[in-house]
């Protein structure tokens, strides 16, 4: 059995303005050890997902209206508040986007990792601390020792997202979620953090899942991606089918707005034309529909369902069974072989 | 010591043979490539935002004034046993052979109509003074810090309540609200404070709240949360000591009000009863005495005076102090 099976998780915000559908019906599973990437634009219900599995969702205004997440046998959206926070940064820890922030101002930072510790390990101040100064070693500061005495305005932005990671580790927690993790970092930096990230995963089994609208941060370290939009799953598979041999129409779009080396490439970077969809009013049909260039009339009238294409690899795109509806035949890639 | 350190960690971090991509080649985990002089960066000692708080207060010269002048206050009023009956008068005992009399030096300032010394009622009045003030506050702060924390932090329908409740308590006018209070309650010390308190609680639950809802933004508040950390955890760890220092600085100028109430409410009969000796009392007595001996006035007046504005300076200053904005 998974470590984390998600079925059918559906959360909502209840705004004045009408019902945010953040997240529509997302399934996944994760194993142990594993890595899974969710990949989607600004506001496609990727954080939203991370915070539901974790019920930081903040009610009432937001819920949890439908689904399971179950960690280990457990359903996480039925427990109790006292189990909740039990199962919080002990077994499912969470690692965000500004490291500038996530770390309170204070306090010191060899205090603020022994926190979790001192929560959940019921430690005293001393072994915190230095369980603290073991974790700051473990994620490469040098010195820990001393700088565990220092705080958070005296770490650099990497030092301090190398920081979080291990606060987030400290109780060697079963799934670690990042949420955007090197997105506020310097590109150097963010490849070191990766790099910490995929070799601290190898030597304690941790599951990763990893929340970023940057498919090239993915590309070395997931097993399977998880691409999202408008609050929906819209392809779902092992990392390689999903980054050779994509099937739905907006990853082709993801993939042809990176910048690539190997194809060469004079022309200009492709962007996908059009602005993301707000979650409260979600177009008919396929959400991507008013950007997809293959938008056909079933695109406007029905919404597609996630369906199995290949093994292991699914798509939410009406044409996907169609075996010649693949990306060679992007316009835009074209365009760019042919310069 | 310090310097040797930081060599030594230059030198670490130097060591290893860099990749293209700026890793390290050998087998340790990749080390956050320093700037030269990071290593003694990181050798300063820890600055903490209370002491660099007072790195700044003391260059405000006025707030140290202010904050002298309290000391002083204190010193005086707290020691005043020890000397003040001795070398000049207990502060209630009356001298019928001196009346309304400026004598100094037995007397430096003077001696009231029913010949009691002014300078030691002045140098006693200064508890009754100050305790209203510290006491009010008091009670401000814990009903204010409780209220405002529970509005700020959970929102929604406990935050209309307690903002709700505060607007009807700013809606009264203040003064009649106090004097409303002490008639119900009777006119005496603690009965002073105790109406100066609760109706001081909405300014500092507003401003505590306002301050919450800023600092309940910050990610380290969802990273606690993420952590598994309780709401009274993540409110008296994470929160509360970020959003305390606009606190810091009402209440202090809070004191220099609640005196200044304190003053005016006895001024009209309303607080301390004689023969306790407070300033407002004092200003009470004399008041038909202003042209004739003006030293009746002028000594209680100026200590209230005095002692409003060195709080007022003290709290003026801690914001300035506490504003990271204003950071060199």
């Amino acid at each position: 059995m998974a470590l984390l099976e998600v079925t059918g998780l559906r959360t909502q915000f209840f705004t004045r303005d009408g019902v945010v559908k953040a997240v529509d019906g997302v399934s996944f599973e994760l194993e142990q050890g594993k890595t899974l990437a969710i990949v989607g634009e600004s506001g496609s219900g990727k954080s939203v997902t991370a915070l539901s599995l974790m019920r930081l969702i903040q009610e009432p205004q937001g819920r949890v209206v439908e689904g399971g997440v179950n960690l280990g046998g457990q359903d996480v959206l039925k427990m109790s508040d006292t189990a909740i926070r039990a199962m919080r940064g002990n077994r499912i820890a969470m690692i965000f986007q500004d490291p500038m922030t996530s770390l309170n101002p204070v306090f010191r930072v060899g205090y603020q990792i022994g926190e979790a510790l001192r929560v959940h390990k019921g430690m005293n101040r001393k072994r915190a601390f230095d369980r603290a100064v073991e974790m700051l070693d473990l994620v490469g500061i040098p010195n820990a020792a001393h700088r565990a005495k220092d705080y958070p305005h005296q770490f650099s932005g990497g030092m301090r997202q190398r920081a979080m990671i291990a606060m987030a580790l400290a109780c060697d927690p079963d799934i670690l979620i990042a949420d955007e993790p090197t997105t506020a970092l310097d590109v150097t930096i963010q490849a070191q953090i990766l790099e910490l990230m995929v070799e601290l995963q190898q030597r304690e089994g941790t599951a990763i899942i990893m929340i970023t609208h940057d498919l090239g941060v993915v590309a070395d370290m997931a097993n399977d991606v998880m691409v999202m939009y408008g609050g929906k799953q819209v392809e779902y598979g092992v990392a390689d089918d999903v980054f050779y041999r994509p099937l739905h129409p907006y990853t082709w779009g993801l993939l042809d707005s990176l910048p690539r080396h190997d194809i060469s490439a004079k022309g200009e970077l492709c962007p996908i034309k059009g602005q993301p969809p707000s979650l409260i009013d979600i177009p008919s049909g396929c959400a991507f529909h008013p950007r997809c260039p293959y938008a056909k009339e079933i695109c406007r009238t029905t919404v597609p369902a996630l369906v199995e294409i290949e093994p292991g690899h699914s798509s939410a795109c009406h044409f996907s069974g169609d075996p010649a509806f693949r990306r060679d035949q992007v316009a835009c890639s074209a365009d760019m072989e042919a310069n | 010591m310090s310097k040797r350190r930081g060599s030594r960690e230059q030198r670490a971090v130097s060591a290893g043979p860099l990749d293209v991509e700026g890793h390290p080649l050998d087998t340790q985990m990749p080390q956050p490539p320093m700037p030269p002089g990071a290593a003694e960066l990181a050798d300063r000692p820890s600055r903490t935002l209370w002491g660099d708080a007072w790195t700044r207060l003391k260059k405000n010269k006025l707030a140290i004034i202010g904050l002298a002048w309290v000391i002083v206050v204190v010193i005086l009023t707290l020691s005043a046993d020890l000397w003040v009956p001795r070398y000049f008068a207990d502060p209630t005992s009356t001298e019928f052979g001196s009346l309304i009399k400026p004598t100094f030096p037995d007397h430096p300032f003077g001696t009231d109509r029913i010949g009691r010394d002014v300078f030691s009622r002045v140098v006693y009045g200064a508890r009754v003074s100050l305790a209203v003030g510290i006491l009010a506050v008091g009670i401000s702060l814990v009903l204010g810090l409780i209220l405002g924390a529970l509005s700020g932090y959970y929102g929604g329908f406990i935050d209309t309540m307690v903002m709700r409740t505060a607007d009807i308590f700013f809606a009264f006018p203040y003064m009649l609200f106090t004097i409303a209070l002490l008639a119900v309650l009777g006119p005496s010390f603690q009965n002073v404070f105790i109406a100066i308190g609760i109706l001081g609680w909405p300014s500092i639950a507003r401003v505590f709240r306002s301050s919450i809802l800023s600092v309940k933004e910050n990610e380290y508040v969802d990273a606690a949360r993420a952590m598994g950390a309780s709401d009274w955890r993540i409110m008296v760890r994470h929160i509360l000591p970020n959003a305390i220092a606009p606190i810091t600085v009402y209440a202090t100028m809070s004191v220099g009000g609640a005196i200044l109430t304190e003053a005016a409410l006895t001024f009209l009969g309303m607080g301390v009863q004689p023969p306790t000796p407070a300033w407002g009392a004092m200003l009470d007595d004399a008041r038909s005495l202003i042209l004739p001996a003006p030293w009746l006035t002028i000594f209680p007046g100026f200590a209230i005076l005095t002692t409003v504005l060195a709080f007022v300076l003290m709290g003026d200053g801690l914001r300035d102090a506490l504003d990271v904005k204003m950071k060199d």
